[in-house]
């Protein structure tokens, strides 16, 4: 590979296995979860991460006696060691502390993005700037026309598609502001990315729209000639790896849409549901009027429906608000990612194109001229390039869906467990009369 | 579903109605293990045969249903439920219980010694029977008598409605009742032949029809009807995340590391999907037991109404019998105060002889000897109703509390034990998910 891409740093995937701390270990290894998954001993290995507390549920028995904070906070912990090592972390960026701006013209949010590095790309240590959306898809669209070769993170959907969503409402800025604070984290997690131009001025400018209209054009020397490829070539076959990746991405896509409908439909029954479940507490609160001796167990009930009520509320609200926003953005992420492995088609093509063209003029010693090697060159950067992201992506698509689907399970163990205890909570009340008769 | 205490001065009973005990048919009877959430209702408090009919005791349980086909009153051929009804009597020394009897009714049988039992029992608060038509069978397109979870649950009733007869101090010794356990064929010309439907007071039934549902019984009818829309929201909830399953098989199929923790995921939707099976028949189960509560509130309410009717009575024949003593001192001393047709008659056509008037007054004075003595033993009925009646109703209330107290216990525990089955659920996938996908081991080789 000839004059390839800057030195890629290591890898930020998850970390070994042998290095995690098992979920089962501790003081109760003994009482393994279930009798079917007991993992293998060499897995065993706990690291001190001070959670010495680690209470876990007894044998096999649904009816165990594990404390209902701790099966939340059990999940909530296994999540937290996916973190980078901290030592190769010389970038760190957030976005947060929105805040809404009206003008005359318009009215629009505004995010406060932290920038902390030790980088010599970046001249302060710390930098706090603002920017609103706009600012995001610039830079994007300036990622993309850099580094071509590169997949490039998805942004949150620009437009409100359903306008019925308020666009200034609380859930809608916070879930924006998530997405955004993702896309910025992943471009700095990326080895070559995180150090392109544009970033930098995004993260560090003071007025962003002087450098846009400057229409700074630093780009790379891939990019410069990637962005010079004439379209029209054809490929006639992809190579293999590439084939596969561009399958799976379409399958992909297409189940993740499927889990999108899916979890809507679930969120609307459950609002329905939940409907049927406010009117129903209150009729025990009524009936309780009417009695003597079960006065305070029904009143106790229609307080217990009402608690499960409010948890099921907040089930359906984490659903919306975690959820579906990720399935979303890995949408948009295949789309992306589909555009970039057409462009490199499109590169191949025309090597392969010049290539026939100089194998067709017969020369007795066919001399590669430097432009197909230029080609050549090209479409080896880009196979590289794309190769060590789609890699990268997969690790972190691995880490993201772990994260999701452990925390869809806390949120609804978090749900069982407010209704448990308040279902709880009213046994008492019916038992002591029975005792006192 | 408390009514007010019924006012002690001012009852009446209807002609006396004796209850056909028969002496030999005494009957201690006991819950038995074969009914499903059997009841400790241990009615050995005072139901004990006063005659040497040897000590048995006896459980009864419906056991079986099995449709029919017969021909009706019209002779059109027509399908129907019968349930079998087995009791056993157990043997003191050694607790075996013997089968002593086993037939076949259907509902309307059932139907038949119950209004028999209201008749002839006005004072006690009769058992209920399950619902005659299948009203609210959730998630089902129709509501059909012969679904096999409607004849599940009218089996379970009518199990209910012999068990609480049995078990009531007084209704227990009747000898319908026991013939209805007994005796197969014949059954309903014997009940016919008591003559109870004429006994009916036909404005009990008027006075029933119009006030149909009062103020409690609506909250609790609309509880049951909140339960029906309730579970089939919930099952919809709970059969989407089905459709999960699938997709995420497919997902798993074309991923290398997370196929498993995704495998898993797609397991526990699918596991997840069919659990509301379990927890509808639960809940099922827990509005049958209300709804027994809704019927019984009815029958709380027709000894009231019969009260009410009695009472009506009592004073129409205080008022009649006012009326013709009224009468009989204005022929007496001669001064008409009070219009009648004998009167203008007289005015009209002359008037009567003195021996017709002391015919009209000696017949008048008989009357009114007749009238006092009625009304005196009416007055005394009338307390006796009243006192009988209270017992009942208290101890009517008694049970009530009991057993509702019983099935919210049994409801929460009930929704306790599903929360913990979820929880540990989710916990259970959730360590598939961590351990064994989604992580890549730097010892493994990459290909």
């Amino acid at each position: 590979m000839s004059g390839g891409p800057p030195k890629a740093l290591p890898s930020t995937g998850p970390q070994s296995l042998r290095d995690m701390p098992h979920p089962l270990a501790g003081s109760s290894s003994e009482e393994a979860v279930g009798g079917d998954s007991t993992p293998s001993p060499d897995l065993l290995t706990a690291r001190s991460f001070g959670d010495k507390d680690l209470i876990l549920p007894n044998g096999g028995t649904p009816a165990g006696t594990a404390s209902p904070a701790s099966s939340s906070s059990l999940l909530n912990r296994l999540q937290l060691d996916d973190d980078m090592d901290g030592e190769t972390r010389d970038l760190f960026v957030t976005v947060d502390d929105p805040k809404k701006h009206v003008c005359t013209m318009e009215t629009y949010i505004t995010y406060r993005i932290t920038t902390k590095s030790t980088r010599v790309e970046f001249d302060l240590p710390e930098y706090s700037v603002r920017r609103r959306y706009q600012d995001f898809d610039w830079l994007r669209n300036k990622l993309e026309e850099s580094q071509p070769t590169h997949l490039i993170p998805p942004l949150p959907e620009k437009f409100v598609v359903k306008g019925v969503v308020d666009r200034f409402s609380e859930e809608f800025v916070e879930t924006r502001r998530k997405a955004l604070d993702k896309f910025l984290k992943r471009i700095t997690d990326h080895p070559v990315l995180s150090f392109n131009e544009h970033f930098n001025v995004f993260l560090t400018a003071k007025d962003l729209n002087a450098h846009k209209k400057q229409g700074m054009a630093l780009l790379t020397r891939v990019g410069e000639s990637v962005k010079h490829v004439a379209g029209g070539y054809k490929l006639r076959n992809r190579p293999l790896e590439f084939a596969a990746i561009g399958e799976y991405l379409d399958t992909f896509a297409l189940k993740l849409g499927t889990i999108d409908r899916i979890a809507q439909r679930i969120i609307k029954e459950e609002i329905e549901y939940l409907v049927e479940l406010r009117e129903y507490g209150p009729v025990y609160s009524t009936w309780s009027a009417l009695e003597a001796e079960l006065a305070e167990p029904l009143e106790g009930v229609s307080a217990c429906i009402g608690n499960c009520s409010t948890a099921l509320e907040e089930l359906t609200d984490d659903m919306t608000e975690d959820f579906l926003p990720v399935l979303r953005e890995y949408i948009l992420y295949s789309d992306s990612m589909k555009s970039v492995l057409k462009k490199r088609d499109q590169v191949q093509a025309e090597y392969e194109a010049k290539l026939e063209a100089v194998a067709l003029r017969k020369e007795e010693r066919p001399k590669v001229p430097a432009d197909v090697e230029k080609c050549q060159d090209r479409m080896e950067c880009f196979n590289a390039d794309l190769k060590a992201d789609m890699e990268r992506w997969q690790n972190n698509k691995r880490q993201d869906f772990r994260q999701l689907l452990m925390g869809m399970a806390d949120k609804n163990i978090q749900y069982y467990e407010k209704c448990l205890m308040a279902w709880e909570s009213i046994i008492p009340l019916l038992q002591e009369k029975q005792e006192a008769k | 579903m408390e009514q007010a205490a019924p006012d002690p001065e001012r009852l009446l009973q209807p002609a006396p109605l004796e209850p056909l005990s028969h002496p030999d048919a005494g009957l201690e009877s006991m819950v038995g293990e074969e009914t499903k959430g059997a009841r400790d209702e241990g009615p050995g408090d005072g139901t004990m045969t006063e005659n040497n009919f040897s000590l048995k005791k006896i459980e009864i349980s419906v056991s079986e249903a099995e449709k029919r086909t017969g021909r009706n009153a019209m002779n059109m051929q027509e399908t129907y439920t019968a349930y079998l009804i087995e009791t056993r009597s157990v043997e003191h020394s050694d607790g075996q219980s013997v089968l002593t009897d086993s037939l076949w009714r259907r509902y309307s049988e059932f139907e038949l010694l119950r209004n028999y039992l209201l008749v002839y029992y006005p004072h006690i608060v009769v058992p209920p029977l399950p619902e005659k038509r299948a009203e609210f069978v959730w998630h089902k397109l129709s509501a059909d008598n012969m679904d096999p979870d409607f004849v599940e649950r009218r089996r379970i009733g009518l199990e209910n409605f012999l068990l609480r007869v049995a078990s009531h101090p007084i209704l227990c010794r009747d000898k319908i009742f026991y013939l209805f356990l007994t005796q197969e064929g014949n059954w309903k010309e014997t009940v016919n032949e008591t003559g109870f439907q004429l006994k009916a007071d036909s404005r009990l039934k008027a006075l029933n029809a119009t006030f149909r549902v009062k103020n409690p019984d609506k909250i609790i009818l609309k509880r049951n009807i909140s339960s029906g829309i309730l579970a089939d929201r919930l099952y919809g909830v709970y059969k989407v995340h089905g459709n999960y399953g699938r997709v995420f098989s497919e997902w798993s199929a074309i991923e290398k590391e997370m196929g498993d923790g995704l495998q898993s995921a797609g397991h526990h939707m699918d596991v997840y999907a069919s659990s509301i099976d379990d927890i509808l028949e639960d809940e099922e189960h827990y509005a049958d037991q209300l709804k027994e509560y809704l019927f019984y509130a009815e029958a709380l309410r027709a000894v009231c109404r019969k009260h009410e009717l009695t009472q009506y009575d009592l004073e129409t024949a205080a008022q009649d019998l006012a009326a013709k003593k009224q009468q009989c001192e204005e022929l007496a001393t001669g001064t008409v105060r009070t219009f009648s047709l004998k009167g203008m008659t007289t005015k009209l056509f002359g008037q009567e002889t003195p021996e017709q008037r002391e015919a009209r007054i000696k017949m008048l004075e008989e009357q009114i000897k007749e009238g006092e003595q009625q009304l005196k033993s009416k007055n005394l009925e009338g307390r006796e109703f009243v006192k009988n009646a209270w017992a009942d109703i208290e101890r009517f209330k008694e049970q009530k509390n009991h057993d509702l107290k019983e099935a919210l216990i049994s409801y929460a525990v009930m929704q306790i034990s599903m929360c913990k089955k979820a929880i540990w659920d989710i916990l259970k996938d959730c360590a598939v998910l961590f351990c064994f996908s989604f992580c890549v081991p730097s010892g493994r080789k990459k290909s």
